[in-house]
């Protein structure tokens, strides 16, 4: 053996050698039996600079314990827990977490997009070019039931508004003209939620204007 | 540099069923886990019945070695565990830590013939292995001698030895490296030649 692997030895010995290295070397000195013995004696000279009396130098601790080991099976790679096996069963915590994180934002873009100062006069200028106009005719529930037509709900214009912000009664005729394109369920939620929202004028408590429903079959 | 990377390396290789790594941890900490032991049990036979246990025990616990911690610091508390337990088993005491009695040369010499009375030749080993490693390092240039004696007997890495001596890191090994090498040479006649008398007298 040549003076740098002997000098690797000792490196090895005071956990001073590179990791890479150090594989190699573990791989020699498991199966190089005269290696395996200066890397004793190597213990030896630092149990005697020690000074650790009481221990036999030549003790043949090691012989003993490899004997006995012959016995033993040898450790198979399935007896070591393996770390990326376990890594590898929450695959989907990233996933998930991507999924959360991106629904998270689309929710907030909306929130912003409806808070901007344009969004209220662009949608009140839609709800004014809307098919629903004071002169829509109105069909009467029993009308509309005897033809046979879906719900039907009719909430009268508030005379007066706020400037950027859309009136319920108008967003509630938005919604009854398009009721055609919405579950019922879902329509009559959003109409009660707009007449539970809009202040009641003269502090009444009950909603103004005729709510006229009809359930259908 | 990782700290313990070369005991690791050796783990990983007794992991994947390499036994002859395993010789070399055992190589490399007997001495020490034999001397852990005896503060808690008087007898060095014993000590080194229940240093063997431990290295026993800790190789069918390797697998679930991780490596979160150091290998000789698992081993150490598989060895403590291991003389306690043998301890309370036999009904027996643990000796009180004396500083006195293990600063004694005359006491551990007592300790250690209790063993070596059994083996002659052992004990005459024994003696011969000590003079001739202490031989070797007074033997031995002060540079050479400073650096592996900073090493084992004060436990400090390259890096310190080398702020202390003031020279590189490179230095540092390679002297540690010529100092094991000049005491080798002669340790090595010493095992070969004791070894020979065993077989003698056997």
């Amino acid at each position: 053996m040549n003076e740098e692997l002997d000098s690797q030895l000792s490196a090895m010995f005071d956990d001073e050698l590179a990791p890479g290295e150090c594989e190699l070397m573990a791989r020699r000195l498991s199966r190089d039996e005269q290696l395996k013995a200066r890397w004793g004696r190597y213990a030896v000279v630092g149990a005697v600079i020690r000074a650790e009396r009481g221990v036999r130098l030549n003790a043949p601790l090691a012989g003993r314990v490899s004997a006995v080991l012959l016995a033993e099976p040898a450790l198979t790679a399935q007896s070591v827990p393996s770390i990326p096996q376990r890594a590898g069963l929450r695959w989907w915590q990233p996933v998930a977490a991507t999924a959360l994180a991106a629904g998270v934002a689309a929710v907030c873009v909306m929130w912003l997009h409806a808070q901007a100062p344009g969004y209220g006069a662009s949608l009140t200028a839609q709800l004014s070019a809307a098919p629903i106009r004071s002169d829509t005719p109105v069909i009467p529930a029993s009308v509309a039931l005897s033809a046979g037509q879906p719900d039907s709900y009719t909430v009268p214009r508030t005379p007066k508004t706020l400037p950027g912000v859309v009136p319920s009664t108008e967003l509630a005729n938005y919604v009854v003209a398009h009721s055609m394109f919405s579950p019922p369920v879902a329509r009559r939620n959003l109409l009660s939620a707009f007449m539970t929202s809009e202040p009641a004028p003269g502090g009444a408590e009950e909603p103004q204007g005729n709510v006229k429903k009809t359930t259908g079959p | 540099m990782s700290a313990d990377a070369s005991d690791l390396s050796l783990v990983r290789r007794v992991q994947r069923g390499d036994k002859g790594a395993f010789d070399a941890l055992v190589l490399k900490y007997q001495h020490k886990l034999v001397k852990l032991v005896m503060r808690y049990v008087r007898n060095p036979a014993e000590a080194e019945d229940i240093a063997q246990e431990a290295f026993i025990k800790a190789y069918r616990a390797l697998p679930q070695f991780r490596g979160d911690s150091a290998f000789y610091t698992w081993l150490y508390r598989i060895a403590i565990n291991t003389a306690k337990n043998a301890v309370v088993s036999r009904d027996r005491s643990p000796i009180e830590y004396d500083l006195d009695r293990h600063n004694s040369d005359e006491s551990y010499e007592m300790q250690g013939r209790m063993k070596d009375s059994e083996t002659p030749e052992g004990l005459v080993l024994t003696d011969e292995i000590r003079s001739t490693v202490n031989a070797a390092i007074d033997a031995l240039p002060e540079d050479l001698r400073t650096a592996i004696v900073l090493r084992e007997l004060e436990g400090l890495s390259y890096e310190e030895i080398a702020a202390a001596m003031d020279c590189p890191v490179g230095t540092v090994r390679s002297r540690i490296f010529r100092a094991r090498e000049a005491i080798d040479r002669r340790l090595r006649e010493v095992f070969e030649g004791g070894l020979g008398r065993a077989e003698e007298l056997g």
